[in-house]
């Protein structure tokens, strides 16, 4: 009864398996909690920051009267995209379903439709890094096992270099590639300029009454700290936006493997039962056989 | 013209405040208190630390703003703050807490540094119990 022996250890170890995925989703869960309870609360004031930035930038953008520093440069006075700046965030670990594919997927569309030269790539997580190796894509800046704790000081650098780069004209934009959190189990790979600015008719001079902000004390003032803030906090977003979307992506990827697992050993142990019975009913009839003879 | 503006407020952590109001005063970092009535021209100035009034049915109500920017339109205020707090999200006892411990840090500050430091922990504490009406929140 080799077939039985065989059987058993395989459901003992598809069993182990079980063991550590339903552990997994577990753990995903609750850090999906945490990154998810983060990026909700910074949304709506993402947005709103995004909508403010958005109104003033629109109406003061081509007025002479401003002199725009280091950081305002970016966004008062857009330049012909020859160079770039591209940030690539993905995860660390595997065992995420598409999450990495997907991601990595739209980061090489990207990058063979990009008209611009890339000249800075900045990766984070470890899959990202292997991505751009593969490309032969020196990343200037890599940031692995980042916690959330640790997010703001990677959004600070990159946010300062790139606006240094701008200013000394070394870049012409910034881009962020990304999975955008759609719900525990819907992510969005996205590609988003943070500079310059994308401005639609709707933001430029929507309304022919509203004339451009009074910048007080003074317009450079105000915009050297609120453009890096901006920048900043679409950085913060885009990275929680990651992590919220890496962790449901484990979660529901371990969730399928479990019940993957459930049903193996469903069907294993049917088998199995199958078998023995089938050994039990030989035995039955030659004890049976054996006593009519 | 609108009569009353939208008065919104959101800092990183969350959406503290949104609601129709006739006025706004707002502490700003360089300039002191700006008022804002309905149909003010736009404006985007630095928000300072201290109290956000704002009235409503002709009663005036407070909440703590520190830092951050305000933009100002014809119908809308929009607050993004760096910290803020409605009055119930107060915790009294931290905050006469914190402004024992300021006070503490404020007599052995060694440095200017550590001195600015301890003077803004106070303010701040300071501003939080005068939200909240306690008396070691007056005469500030």
């Amino acid at each position: 009864m080799a077939g039985l022996q065989d059987i058993r250890r395989r459901i003992r170890s598809v069993k182990n398996t079980q063991q550590v995925t339903k552990a997994m989703k577990m753990i995903s869960a609750v850090k999906l909690r945490k990154s998810q309870e983060r990026l909700v609360a910074l949304r709506p004031y993402a947005s709103k920051m995004m909508e403010v930035v958005r109104r003033v930038v629109g109406r003061i953008r081509g007025d002479s009267e401003i002199q725009p520093g280091p950081a305002a440069q970016a966004f008062l006075s857009p330049r012909e995209e020859k160079r770039i700046r591209v940030v690539l965030v993905a995860s660390d670990k595997g065992l995420c379903g598409g999450f990495n594919a997907n991601v990595l997927k739209a980061a090489t569309a990207f990058v063979s439709e990009c008209q611009a030269e890339i000249v800075h790539v900045d990766v984070i997580g470890k899959r990202a890094a292997e991505w751009a190796k593969k490309r032969r894509l020196v990343p200037a800046g890599e940031y692995l096992n980042i916690p959330l704790a640790g997010f703001q000081r990677v959004v600070t650098e990159i946010s300062q270099g790139a606006s240094e780069q701008y200013h000394a004209g070394e870049i012409d934009a910034l881009y962020v590639i990304y999975n955008y959190f759609n719900s525990a189990v819907a992510q969005t790979p996205t590609v988003f300029r943070v500079f310059p600015m994308a401005m639609d008719r709707t933001h430029e001079g929507r309304d022919a009454m509203e004339v451009p902000h009074l910048l007080e004390p003074d317009p450079n003032s105000v915009l050297e700290t609120l453009l890096p803030r901006f920048v900043e906090t679409e950085l913060l977003r885009n990275l929680l936006e990651s992590s919220a979307s890496e962790h449901g992506a484990r979660m529901a990827a371990m969730d399928k493997a479990s019940n993957n697992a459930g049903e193996m050993i469903a069907k294993l142990t049917l088998t199995m039962n199958k078998i023995r019975q089938a050994s039990i009913t030989n035995q039955i009839i030659e004890i049976v056989s054996g006593a009519n003879a | 013209m609108s009569q009353l503006i939208k008065l919104e407020v959101v800092t990183p952590e969350r959406p503290v405040f949104s609601a129709e109001v006739a006025e706004v005063q707002f502490p700003t970092a360089a300039r002191g208190y700006y008022g804002i009535l309905p149909g003010h021209t736009p404006l985007m100035t630095e928000v300072g630390d201290g109290l956000l009034y704002y009235f409503q049915e002709g009663q005036k109500h407070w909440i703590t703003v520190f830092g951050g920017f305000a933009e100002v339109g014809p119908d809308r205020v929009t607050i993004l703050a760096r910290e803020s707090e409605t009055m119930d999200m107060i915790d009294l006892e931290r905050a006469e807490a914190s402004r024992q411990r300021a006070l503490k840090l404020l007599k052995e500050a060694q440095t200017e540094h550590d001195m600015a430091n301890a003077q803004a922990k106070l303010d701040a504490s300071l501003i939080r119990l005068q939200a909240a009406g306690h008396p070691s929140g007056h005469g500030f």
